[in-house]
């Protein structure tokens, strides 16, 4: 029964889009190389290309006469719930869906979406693993994979308002902007809402938050139930109506980013009048056009330091080169990029909801070595990124390791060294 | 003076001394300081009474890394948070002595 519900949603997953994906595969296995559970393990399973075998064999016992042959003469195997089980582990727990394997693919095989593919599949059969369900239930229940209720969230707020001694508006009517924290930021770095909040007010941005959209993740986008994330995408696209916005900014996290601005638009109706976009752009935007200013080398004198680019936001986003023109402002003489970076830079291991199942917790510091080693080789001090998620993953790191590494937010970095106009 | 004070308890232990009310520049300085402190705290609140460190302990709860809290009664409710992957166990105790020998099991 598992595995038909599997089925059914994989041929459904199965359009010309999938099918000329998979058509295209020489199986040359260039993809494991880029993948970077299969760097730091060596375990051929970890293959992106091995990662949707499943959904290969089920396209090819459906649609294809070749498949169909073996499949009737026992020379393929059929997917059995035994298959789930295994593949659950390895699409779940050693895939941050990063889709840095679609960089070096000679076919130019997107295999981000056809792994969130398995992962649908996963999902209908009921073979998410148990944490990362159960942050998804929260988050169906209460709003919340991380227990940002509205009280909490009000509370939160009101807190940070009081001792960041700085303006959030909340549910504003007519403003321009609807801004969109991360339940992680609300949660575990709430400096990260101060530090918005105070860059926003520096440009004279007319925002708000809201108490409907109150959180922008969405771990309907991790467990890839269809369903789930466009139940959480419309929490947040009503919120932006209701409040008539033009323009809504995801704030410091990755996968939220990707949901909202890329795959909400095949999923849900979103008014063509509303933009969306990722603070790291805004930051640039206010930079280049002077809406902020910045202490120059305001982080000169604290060490090397290096940026990490985040899967979701630069290689997926496109905000390359505005972290780069920040940070040359920032840090002219300390800033270093480690290699490979850019597009090109490697995950840092807890994407994708790989950081919310606790049996992934070696595989997720396995990986994370990598980054270690990347930072280790520039000497860097300090590592800034501009997603909150791969902040947890790296906080999570430093400590798991004893390293001698500070983490740093982007936004946080530019708050600090924003310089005040004296008021007129 | 500052509102609390950070001393060394052994490797891998520091106590946060609470000596009194919060300011904002001290809530700050204390957020600051969690973002990049991984060792484990020995929450000290003897300096001063309940109500004045409740609503702090409250909303630092989410951020304190592995930590035991002595030298106030304080109903459990306050320290009870959504159950998450990024959370740390936080424990209150009634003495130093039994917080410190939890911690150093942690």
């Amino acid at each position: 029964m598992q595995t038909e519900s599997a089925i059914q949603t994989f041929i459904h997953e199965t359009g010309g889009w999938a099918a000329s994906q998979m058509e295209a595969c020489t199986r040359c296995g260039m993809c494991a190389q880029a993948c970077h559970f299969y760097q730091a393990t060596g375990t051929p399973e970890y293959a992106p290309v091995w990662k949707i075998e499943l959904l290969r064999r089920a396209y090819e016992q459906r649609f294809t006469l070749s498949g169909r042959f073996k499949a009737a003469l026992g020379l393929e195997k059929r997917v059995t719930d035994d298959d789930l089980l295994a593949w659950s582990k390895i699409v779940y727990e050693a895939c941050t869906v990063c889709n840095r394997c679609s960089m070096v693919c000679p076919m130019g095989i997107d295999l981000g979406p056809l792994i969130h593919d398995v992962r649908a599949g996963m999902a209908s059969a009921g073979m998410v693993p148990k944490d990362l369900a159960d942050a998804v239930q929260k988050q169906i229940d209460e709003g919340s994979p991380l227990g940002v209720t509205d009280d909490v969230f009000h509370s939160r707020l009101e807190w940070v308002t009081d001792e960041w001694e700085v303006d959030m508006p909340l549910d504003k009517q007519g403003a321009e902007t609807l801004v969109i924290f991360s339940s992680i930021e609300i949660m575990k770095f709430p400096t990260n809402l101060a530090a918005i909040a105070k860059i926003l007010n520096a440009a004279g941005e007319n925002w708000t938050l809201s108490s409907k959209a109150r959180e922008v993740v969405n771990f309907g986008f991790f467990d890839g139930s269809e369903e789930h994330t466009v139940l959480f995408l419309r929490r947040v696209i009503d919120g932006a109506k209701e409040l008539g916005v033009k323009r809504i900014v995801v704030t410091e996290c990755g996968h939220a980013y990707d949901a909202l601005r890329w795959t909400a638009y095949n999923l849900i109706d979103i008014p063509p009048e509303i933009e969306i976009t990722h603070i790291t752009g805004l930051m640039g935007e206010y930079l280049k056009t002077g809406r902020i200013k910045l202490k120059a080398g305001a982080f000169d004198g604290d060490g090397r330091l290096t940026f990490h680019d985040a899967c979701k936001i630069q290689r997926r986003g496109g905000h390359i080169e505005e972290p780069r023109q920040l940070l040359n402002v920032l840090a002219p003489n300390a800033f270093v990029e480690m290699t490979p970076n850019r597009e090109a830079g490697i995950c840092c291991g807890g994407g994708g909801g790989v950081i919310a199942i606790k049996e992934a917790d070696p595989l997720r510091f396995k990986a994370f070595e990598l980054k270690v080693e990347q930072a280790r080789q520039v000497h860097a001090d300090t590592v800034v990124m501009s997603c909150s998620n791969c902040r947890l993953q790296f906080t999570d790191g430093v400590e798991h390791f004893g390293l001698d590494l500070k983490v740093r937010g982007l936004a946080q970095m530019v708050a600090d060294a924003l310089i005040e106009e004296p008021a007129s | 003076m500052a509102s609390f004070e950070l001393l060394p308890v052994e490797k891998g232990i520091l106590r946060c001394r609470h000596t009194g009310e919060f300011t904002p520049e001290e809530v700050q300085s204390l957020a600051a300081f969690l973002q990049d402190y991984h060792g484990k705290l020995l929450i000290d609140l003897s300096g001063i009474k309940a109500e004045e460190c409740i609503g702090n302990i409250q909303q630092f709860r989410p951020m304190m890394p592995t930590a035991a809290i002595f030298g106030v009664p304080l109903d459990a409710v306050i320290l009870e948070i959504t159950e998450s992957y990024y959370i740390h166990p936080v424990q209150h105790f009634d003495n130093e002595e039994e917080a410190l020998a939890w911690l150093r099991e942690q």
